[in-house]
């Protein structure tokens, strides 16, 4: 993990929803064109910790998040901080595809059209284009782009809300169990373009596969009880890792 | 350690180290009479070592179907990863022990003669200390301690040098008389597969350290070699 840039970084970031409190004093630094896992058993606080970075916990009124989270070194955590823009720059795709119901076209083209980042058709034909190509999807769908989203199937609907996450060139993507609703060779499709996907974007996954994360990360940080209890190297963290807990969570002896 | 939540899948895993601990057992003791054989010349129990290695072979074929199985259907992460892949290592190991006793066993039908006084006490001092590293080796794996592992990795120097010893002592007994020859030939093999033992029992120590720790084990051992007998 030495001489990476850290993309977003997190220190003493502690999360309420009311009373409760959900996230502990993290601090975990995000590598920049890397993919981190994040893993742990149910309300660990993991989804809550990426939902956080994009500022998603906003919408909730309860929530409460304090402390700093930088990208790049910028501050995106405050009232004063406009969460449209922090959530251009960070994108998310999550459990369960939900296109929205429109046709394939508009479901890429959206974004980029309240972004104002095409200047004309052609400029956002090509976005919508490149948008699915990354997306692997492109093939699939280039002949019916006018036929609604939610009438592809649910790996093709993941990988639609993939390109959409991208059509707006967002700098990290969000992805919460993504595959957790799909079959093994979509799952596969998906974790290919993953691949794919972090030699432009960072990429944080929280997932409950543990072969999953062992296979797509170069990082994984493990929470427990909202405390993150520790973050390391893949490799690692699968094959020898440090902590007690994070070696009995992943070889299944959590008691 | 905490046991697994699925009941079964630590049972595969205890079954792993139970039949490993089994398999040294039986390596332990081929060695050990295949080396009572040829130092007393007792046929019945050189046929008796050459007629058990068959269970060597099941127990590596065993492990190894366990070892498969557990990887298909498990897909053990961490500790338990590093106990399937030693496992199977540490198999392989015994089971080449298992050979290299059989084939010392099947020399004593060569001998013409009782190996001389001298010549079989260098032999028992060579293999009481790899006998001694065997045991102490397949102890550390059923205790999961490294440092027992890292004292018999540092010893293959000792072993190498008895060895050399009794080399040298085959090579002035045959150029006594050339009627030694033949003994001689066979008893300069089962000193080297001695060696050879010697050599994997150093290999699972290395597998131990491993499984223990999660490293490989690090430095380099001196190995001071007597060029008179290298061979």
């Amino acid at each position: 993990m030495v001489n990476e840039k850290i993309k977003i970084s997190t220190r003493n970031l502690n999360v309420y929803y009311g009373i409760k409190q959900a996230l502990f004093d993290i601090n975990l630094d995000l590598f920049e064109k890397k993919v981190t896992a994040l893993i742990g058993p149910s309300g660990c606080g993991k989804s809550t910790f990426i939902r956080c970075l994009n500022r998603m916990n906003d919408v909730i009124d309860i929530c409460k998040v304090e402390g700093s989270i930088k990208v790049d070194g910028e501050e995106i955590n405050g009232k004063e901080i406009d969460v449209n823009v922090v959530r251009e720059r960070i994108g998310m795709v999550f459990q369960k595809p939900n296109p929205f119901p429109k046709s394939i076209y508009d479901n890429i083209a959206y974004g980029p059209r309240i972004h104002g980042l095409a200047n004309n058709q052609d400029d956002l034909d090509r976005i919508v284009e490149n948008s699915l190509k990354k997306a692997a999807l492109w093939e699939e769908v280039k002949d019916r782009l006018n036929q609604p989203g939610t009438g592809l199937s649910g790996g093709q609907q993941q990988r639609l809300c993939i390109a959409r996450a991208i059509s707006i060139n967002p700098e990290v993507i969000l992805m919460d169990e993504p595959c957790s609703a799909l079959d093994p060779i979509a799952t596969a499709k998906i974790e290919e373009l993953i691949d794919e996907l972090k030699k432009s974007y960072t990429i944080v996954i929280v997932t409950h596969s543990m072969s999953q994360a062992a296979r797509v990360s170069q990082n994984t940080g493990f929470f427990h009880l909202g405390k993150l209890l520790e973050f390391n190297l893949t490799e690692k963290i699968f094959k020898n890792p440090d902590n007690k807990m994070t070696q009995d969570y992943i070889t299944g002896r959590f008691g | 350690m905490t046991e697994h939540i699925v009941k079964s899948y630590e049972g595969q895993l205890q079954e792993l180290t139970n039949t490993i601990i089994k398999m040294g057992a039986l390596a332990e003791s081929q060695f050990s009479n295949s080396m009572i054989a040829l130092l007393k010349r007792d046929q019945d129990l050189a046929d008796k070592v050459s007629g058990k290695d068959f269970l060597m072979n099941e127990f590596d074929i065993k492990i190894e179907n366990l070892v498969i199985n557990l990887i298909a259907l498990r897909q053990p992460m961490g500790i338990d990863l590093r106990e399937t892949v030693s496992s199977m290592r540490i198999s392989s190991e015994l089971e080449r022990i298992g050979d290299l006793s059989k084939n010392i066993a099947k020399r004593v039908r060569h001998l013409t003669f009782d190996v001389p006084g001298e010549i079989a006490d260098s032999f028992k001092r060579a293999s009481n200390v790899v006998q001694k590293n065997l045991k102490d080796v397949l102890d550390s794996y059923s205790k999961r301690t490294k440092d027992t592992a890292f004292r018999v990795w540092n010893s293959d120097l000792q072993v190498d040098e008895l060895v050399n010893l009794v080399m040298a002592e085959l090579l002035d007994f045959m150029k006594k008389n050339e009627k030694n020859l033949e003994i001689s030939t066979h008893l300069l093999f089962a000193a080297k597969h001695i060696e050879r033992i010697g050599d994997h029992v150093t290999n699972i120590s290395e597998n131990v350290y491993f499984l223990v720790t999660g490293d490989q084990i690090k430095g380099t051992r001196s190995k001071k070699v007597d060029k008179s007998v290298e061979t």
